[in-house]
């Protein structure tokens, strides 16, 4: 449907994409996942049609969707970065504003507003200026106003950022109800959470090259481990990286530090590593590893720009343990004998949501 | 203190680093104080004005005439302007109709006219004709005060000389240098001052004999300076023929309205013109470009936005001012609406042009201010441009500020129609096309839309 071939583009001496190719099929939900200045900007501002690269096509449906294109304009929509509404218009108004941009009459344009201001929740609000609209609300406004001309791929900017976790879950709903509908997304994010619940499949870039794409379980397939430690920064967990770095791949993580377990490594190994430079039990996190480790995996450097908005995860398949779904973690309380480490390897979610934190450990817990 | 200090210098070092605010509050004023030094004329040794041009048209062979001219062109406030080129471009006298016509044209404003019986034998003193368009008050104000300054300085004298020629002519050399020799004994003795000086006066035509001394020395009863200039005023008497904006009901709000218009019009479209950097910031232009807007479509938008703003603007404040000051607007409308309608494309032009160089809106209000000030300093919106050095009256030529007053006074005041000033609706016209076309080469290579 979307297809996007050898594509580069240069600003000055910076170049901002480099030989970038993609096939988006029709009804895809495409996740273009890279941190701040990766690229993903300018690959959307070339698709739609804002820039022109300077090497490479982009077609839509055959049809070429590099700027000037006329009827490619009228097959995408574009929900920028940025939360492109007048604040002194209302919400019907800067609706109006738009779709009649398209050549829409105004009995249908009529119609859309209101079908796109109910499916947001804000038909109610429809006569109030954008300027007295939360975040959330805008946001979800900016996403209507790309939809009023029914485009066949919808290209979503970072469409969440600054959001607060209620409007992204209701962002989310909405997009993915698009996409049920058939509506094809292209969501650029730096947000490995969202690319995780969101997206069909993923395309990771940075320094302007598709570094790799599938879907979660081929990209995270592609890692030497399905296992990894996540420590907390301590004075006992600093004294252990040379003990643990041949155990695995070690990467600062959060102030901490983060081991990809390598496949040859037992976890008891580890833990016995740990245990012997008095690493205290809270201090350790057991998980599967993620989008953050694929992307260590592929570029050797951890992702710069992944601050962990609060999304709630999708609901977790039914566990057998009281404890929270996501988090496990190493020797909690229990007042003897090491754990068996295997058993502690709960099915976490496919990522980073372990943030609840366990009891403190005890000192005597800590100096056993 | 510490923390004051330390906030101090943060302050300090994002003021050094804003090149914008830098620019607006020291090299921005610096310009403007010697832009409008030059303009007063303040860093002159005679801070008034210079090379007004004044035609002269000598109809008289009286000697008078010769010696008034000839001071009139010693006088720096005065370029005396007695020839002009004919349509053949060829440099002809004046005549009086002629320099009538350039003043009606507004090619000069004003003249001096000595006609054929400047000096009569059937009356006594002189007659001479001032012609005028006196469309800016405080031109005209100061140049019948250089004028009769003149006039009143060297009449007098040059009349004494052509009367004594006169009289010598009529009772021959003798007689009249004794009677000449009676007069200044008896003034001599009725006064108590020098024979020898107010002989010597006498002789060179000097009106108040004796000069200093016999006010000083006479009692009380020397001749004030009041009476003097009475006394002058009615030797010379100065007909005044307006030739312009004789029928304006308003003529003190008739003058500045235009200047004032058009301060304000650039200031609101410039204001306008901003606009394009909030929508940039703002993301709009990211979501125009992606659906089937191009960017020609988004500058034309804005363009004839401002245009029409400004036209409803200017004639506004026009209708305003002709309920609260009483200036003839209604029956001189249409051509009103049409130099408004030059003067907002001009202006809209300017306004563009702020978006297209400048980076950012801060630095499009800075530049924006400073362009608007400058460009009615010199424009003549506050002060007259003939009073300004010649450097600068060219430079007035090239700002919308002077044009367009140059349009509003010749509907408002010459009370002519836009056929009849289309080539100075031309060059309005011809500056926004100049500008939209900087303007346009500058959006093409700008990052306004990126």
């Amino acid at each position: 449907m979307l297809t996007i071939s050898s594509v580069s583009k240069s600003y000055g001496s910076l170049v901002a994409l480099s030989d970038v190719s993609l096939e988006i099929g029709p009804g895809e939900f495409l996740g273009l996942l890279g941190p701040n200045g990766a690229g993903k900007s300018t690959l959307m501002s070339l698709v739609s049609g804002l820039k022109t690269p300077d090497a490479g096509t982009i077609t839509l449906n055959g049809t070429s969707a590099i700027s000037g294109n006329s009827q490619a304009r009228h097959e995408l929509g574009l929900v920028p970065q940025n939360i492109a509404l007048y604040d002194d218009l209302t919400a019907e108004e800067n609706l109006q504003a738009f779709g009649e941009l398209f050549g829409l009459n105004r009995k249908l344009l009529r119609e859309r507003i209101a079908e796109g201001l109910t499916a947001v929740g804000l038909i109610d609000r429809r006569r109030d200026r954008v300027k007295g609209f939360s975040g959330g609300m805008k946001r979800r406004l900016n996403i209507i106003a790309a939809l009023l001309h029914r485009p066949k791929v919808l290209l979503c900017d970072e469409p969440t950022v600054g959001v607060d976790p209620q409007s992204r879950n209701a962002i989310f709903e909405l997009l993915e109800d698009l996409n049920r509908q058939g509506l094809t997304v292209v969501y650029s994010t730096h947000y490995m959470e969202e690319a995780t619940r969101l997206c069909s499949r993923i395309a990771i870039i940075d320094h302007g090259k598709i570094l790799d794409q599938g879907t979660l379980p081929q990209l995270l397939a592609k890692l030497p481990s399905a296992e990894q430690v996540r420590l907390v920064a301590s004075a006992a967990v600093e004294a252990a990286p040379p003990s643990l770095a041949p155990l695995g791949t070690l990467t600062p993580h959060e102030g901490g530090h983060s081991l990809l377990i390598a496949p040859d490594t037992r976890l008891s190994t580890v833990f016995q590593v740990l245990e012997q430079h008095e690493v205290p039990s809270a201090d350790c996190t057991l998980t599967r590893p993620g989008l953050e480790e694929v992307f260590l995996h592929l570029t050797g450097k951890a992702f710069a720009n992944n601050p962990s908005p609060s999304i709630s995860p999708p609901p977790p398949p039914p566990q057998p343990s009281t404890r929270p779904q996501a988090v496990c973690h190493l020797l909690d309380d229990k007042p003897a004998g090491p754990p068996p480490f295997a058993s502690l390897l709960l099915p976490c979610p496919p990522h980073s949501l372990c943030s609840a934190k366990p009891p403190a450990c005890s000192r005597a817990t800590r100096s056993r | 203190m510490f923390t004051v200090f330390s906030l101090l210098r943060k302050d300090l070092r994002l003021f050094l680093r804003n090149k914008v605010a830098f620019g607006l509050t020291f090299l921005v004023p610096l310009v403007l104080v010697y832009i409008f030094g030059q303009v007063f004329g303040v860093n002159r040794s005679d801070s008034g004005p210079t090379g007004i041009p004044i035609a002269v048209v000598n109809e008289s062979d009286a000697a008078v005439a010769t010696a008034i001219i000839e001071a009139m062109g010693q006088e720096s406030a005065f370029r005396v302007v007695s020839t002009w080129r004919d349509p053949n471009g060829v440099e002809q006298p004046l005549t009086a109709d002629w320099a009538r016509q350039l003043i009606r044209d507004n090619r000069l404003r004003f003249g001096l006219v000595f006609p054929s019986d400047t000096v009569s034998a059937e009356r006594f003193g002189l007659r001479l004709i001032f012609l005028n368009n006196p469309r800016n008050a405080i031109e005209t104000q100061t140049v019948t005060g250089l004028l009769q300054k003149v006039i009143f300085t060297a009449a007098p004298q040059a009349l004494m000389t052509s009367l004594r020629q006169q009289a010598e002519s009529f009772i021959g050399t003798a007689e009249t240098t004794a009677f000449y020799d009676d007069i200044a004994r008896s003034i001599s003795n009725a006064f108590g001052v020098n024979y020898a000086e107010v002989r010597a006066d006498m002789e060179a035509g000097v009106m108040n004999f004796g000069g200093s001394d016999a006010s000083a020395t006479a009692d009380g009863d020397a001749t004030t300076e009041e009476e003097t200039s009475s006394f002058i005023e009615q030797i010379v008497a100065i007909e005044n023929e307006q030739l312009a904006g004789a029928e304006v009901k308003s003529p003190g709000a008739t003058r500045v309205v235009g200047g004032w218009a058009i301060m304000f019009l650039l200031f609101s479209v410039s204001g306008a013109s901003t606009a394009l950097f909030e929508e940039k910031q703002a993301g709009i232009f990211h979501r125009l470009l992606a659906s089937p807007v191009r960017r020609s479509h988004i500058l034309w938008s804005k363009y004839l936005f401002n245009m029409l703003l400004g036209l409803v603007q200017l004639t506004v404040l026009f209708l305003a001012g002709q309920v609260m000051f009483g200036i003839e607007v209604i029956p001189h409308l249409p051509s009103l609406l049409v130099v408004a309608l030059c003067a907002s494309i001009a202006c809209t032009a300017f306004g563009m042009l702020l978006s297209a160089i400048a980076p950012n809106p801060a630095a499009a209000n800075g530049l924006a201010t400073f362009l608007i000030l400058t460009m009615s300093a010199i424009g003549g919106a506050w002060f007259p441009v003939s009073f300004m050095p010649e450097f600068i009256q060219s430079l007035s030529k090239l700002t919308l500020v002077y044009w367009s007053m140059e349009g509003f006074l010749a509907v408002l005041w010459a009370q002519k129609s836009a056929f009849e000033i289309l080539p100075l609706l031309g060059v309005l016209l011809g500056m926004a096309a100049v500008v939209n076309v900087i303007s346009i080469w500058r959006f093409n290579r700008g990052d306004l839309f990126d």
